[in-house]
């Protein structure tokens, strides 16, 4: 066991690495503006009075590096300093709107989970059937569609010409929790065709690789039973791919957001991160850019230990 | 039941026979299993669920038709070799390289093709379609039907451009990394890690949003963001070649490190590079359409299909489908690649499943 603690922990430290060298790489990126903040923002209104005003608010005054250690020290503690525009703490404008966002990755993920495993499943049982053709072609479109398209369509075919479903899913704290799932519907719909099309594409490649293996074949002509081919000796070796496939489409789904958030005015932090950049707030930007790239890293690393874990071949490497 | 209906199943059902009679398993499975559906989807839609099928099929048969008579097209009037492949491409693939001819003569000659000037305003806002304008007008009166003409040269233009700098960057990378090894291989290696671990949407945001939205500057941003993909395909591919004899053999008649990576290494290892290519450019072009869609793209009045559909998106909720056509416009192209590079990838892995 100690040695699985010790894997995972090393993995864990490379993620932390990567994570701060992506804060560098976010905080010194602002810094490289031509002039810096203050006169950035301010624009056209800059007057040398107002920008060294401004310089002062902001502590431009001191070295980069002195600030960059204080902006990480509140990053860690959730406090990402103030927004330029409102003024407000950017940590409580974040707040409500990501866990908006990751109530529809999570929507879009209880459905388009289930659904995509077992249809990847399928089809790579199926393959090379007309079945698996249809579905190839269908799953291919899907993934080269952009978001917005799907997300349009969906609007003008279910909201529009039918009103089965509202086009602005606009969200209020009194809603019912079922409310709540209706009005999200269409938004973490557009995410789920596009993230089980790319699911299923990966389960069907990782379980035909699995199949091609000689042990299955070893397993059939003992005469072992179609079923008890797939459920006793296929599927065990078949969920580290599946983790890893699991793992690697939320991390899809997180940054599949922001256009699916702009495209049905859904309150949540890609939408905030697109008006932010739009205005140029850049704490925000910063803010924004780290809780994306912290998630994004976090599922990856997910996917890396839970590959280990069910895999014995990586728990003892050579 | 109108005679549309019974004409309806009369044809399938009679289909199905036909196909079963003559021993077409997938034919007659994909015709019964259609039949079926229709059973269900007649009951719940009605007649116009119905006839949505039949223009569905009318349409795929039509690409079917396009793409065969291409195909053959293509075998003519190409050499020998060449054609040889090329009659082994599936249908797929054929109307994938259909669809790019068609985008590549539109943007080519855009000017010829579009009856007006892409920032030309001709009439009132959100005008409807008549004999002066194929698709009618978008938000300021502009002609619909030239910025979709227009916008297969810029858009396109643009993310070619930006997925040649990504491949140049990402391979010359990673054929010296190959070859050099060392230090320069670490570090660039790690340069990719750190990149490819941001989600690429986010990554451009927060670029755009410090240097702004020039055309260098998206091109540039958009280019760095991907060549890590290239990058690690590239080491890979060349560190399969660089331990061969002959490799060796060149090192020890005293050629340099370009001429290996020229001479020696690039023949050998095109094949899955041109492939990446086509999926490279797959995601440039989302990854810029995604950029301008959010109006941080290529400024107007340049005609680019991103912004058209944001600008023009006010329109759906009145049930209009004309700004779903640029959105249609780059998913078309996005799909005809894939098929393409599906193709490729499958004839150069040699892959028999």
């Amino acid at each position: 066991m100690g040695d699985i603690l010790s894997l995972v922990a090393k993995r864990l430290g490379y993620g932390v690495i990567t994570l701060l060298v992506i804060s560098i790489l976010i905080f010194f990126a602002v810094e490289a503006l031509p002039g810096d903040i203050a006169e950035a923002v301010l624009g056209q209104s800059a007057t040398p009075e107002t920008v060294a005003a401004m310089r002062e608010q902001l502590g431009l005054d001191r070295p980069a590096v002195i600030r960059y250690m204080e902006w990480l020290a509140g990053a860690v503690q959730l406090d990402f300093g103030v927004s330029l525009i409102t003024g407000d703490p950017v940590s409580s404008a974040i707040s409500q709107r990501f866990a908006n966002t990751l109530f529809l990755a999570a929507y879009a993920a209880v459905i388009a989970v289930p659904i995509s495993i077992i249809l990847g499943v399928i089809v790579a049982l199926l393959r090379n059937s007309i079945f698996d053709r249809v579905a190839n072609v269908l799953t291919l479109t899907s993934i080269s569609s952009p978001e917005f398209f799907l997300g349009y369509i969906l609007i003008l075919y279910l909201a529009v010409k039918t009103s089965m479903f509202p086009a602005i899913a606009s969200l209020r704290g009194d809603m019912s929790f079922v409310d709540l799932l209706y009005r999200t519907f269409l938004p973490a719909l557009t995410l789920v065709l596009v993230v089980t099309a790319h699911m299923m594409r990966m389960t069907r490649a990782a379980i035909i690789n699995l199949l091609a293996s000689p042990y299955i074949e070893m397993a059939r002509l003992k005469g072992a039973p179609p079923w008890k081919v797939i459920v006793r000796h296929a599927l065990p070796n078949a969920w580290a791919p599946i983790i890893n496939v699991v793992a690697l489409n939320l991390a899809y789904l997180i940054t599949g957001v922001v256009l699916v958030e702009v495209v049905f005015v859904y309150p949540g932090i890609g939408q905030l991160l697109v008006d932010a950049v739009s205005k140029r707030d850049f704490p925000v930007v910063q803010a924004c850019c780290l809780i994306f790239a912290a998630t994004f890293i976090l599922l990856n690393l997910a996917a890396d230990v839970g590959a280990i874990l069910t895999n014995p071949r990586l728990r003892h490497p050579k | 039941m109108s005679l549309f209906v019974i004409g309806y199943y009369a044809l399938l059902i009679g289909a199905s026979c036909l196909a079963a009679y003559f021993a077409k398993r997938s034919a007659f499975l994909l015709l019964f299993s259609l039949t079926l559906a229709s059973f269900i989807m007649g009951i719940v839609g009605g007649v116009p669920a119905l006839r949505a099928v039949t223009i569905a099929a009318a349409t795929l048969a039509l690409a079917a038709g396009t793409s065969y008579a291409f195909r053959e097209f293509l075998v003519q009037i190409l050499p020998e070799g060449i054609s040889k492949e090329i009659k082994t491409a599936p249908l797929t693939a054929a109307f994938g390289m259909f669809v790019i001819f068609t985008y590549a003569i539109a943007g080519i000659f855009a000017p010829v093709i579009a009856p007006h000037g892409e920032a030309e305003v001709i009439s009132s806002a959100f005008a409807p379609a008549d004999e002066n304008m194929l698709l009618g007008a978008d938000q300021l009166g502009r002609d619909m039907f030239s910025r979709i003409v227009y916008g297969a040269r810029n858009s396109v233009g643009l993310a070619l451009v930006a997925t040649s700098l990504a491949f140049i960057m990402g391979a010359l990378g990673g054929l010296f990394a190959a070859t050099k090894g060392g230090w320069l291989d670490q570090i660039l290696g790690r340069a990719a890690d750190v990149i490819m671990s941001v989600p690429s949407l986010i990554f451009a945001l927060l670029m755009l949003s410090i240097l702004g939205t020039s055309l260098w500057v998206i091109v540039v941003v958009v280019a760095v963001i991907y060549s890590p993909r290239v990058f690690r395909l590239t080491r890979a591919v060349a560190g399969n070649v660089v331990v061969m004899d002959y490799i060796e053999a060149a090192r020890l008649r005293g050629e340099g490190t370009w001429y290996l990576i020229r001479k020696e290494i690039l023949p050998n290892s095109t094949a899955p590079l041109i492939a990446e290519f086509g999926l490279e450019f797959c995601f440039v072009f989302l990854l810029i359409a995604g950029l301008s869609f959010l109006g941080l793209g290529i400024q107007p009045p340049t005609a680019d299909w991103g912004s058209m559909v944001r600008e023009n998106a006010t329109l759906i909720s009145f049930g209009d489908i004309t700004p779903l056509i640029p959105a249609a416009a780059i998913a078309l192209l996005t799909v005809a690649v894939n098929f393409v590079v599906d193709w490729m990838l499958y004839r150069s892995s040699g892959l028999k499943e």
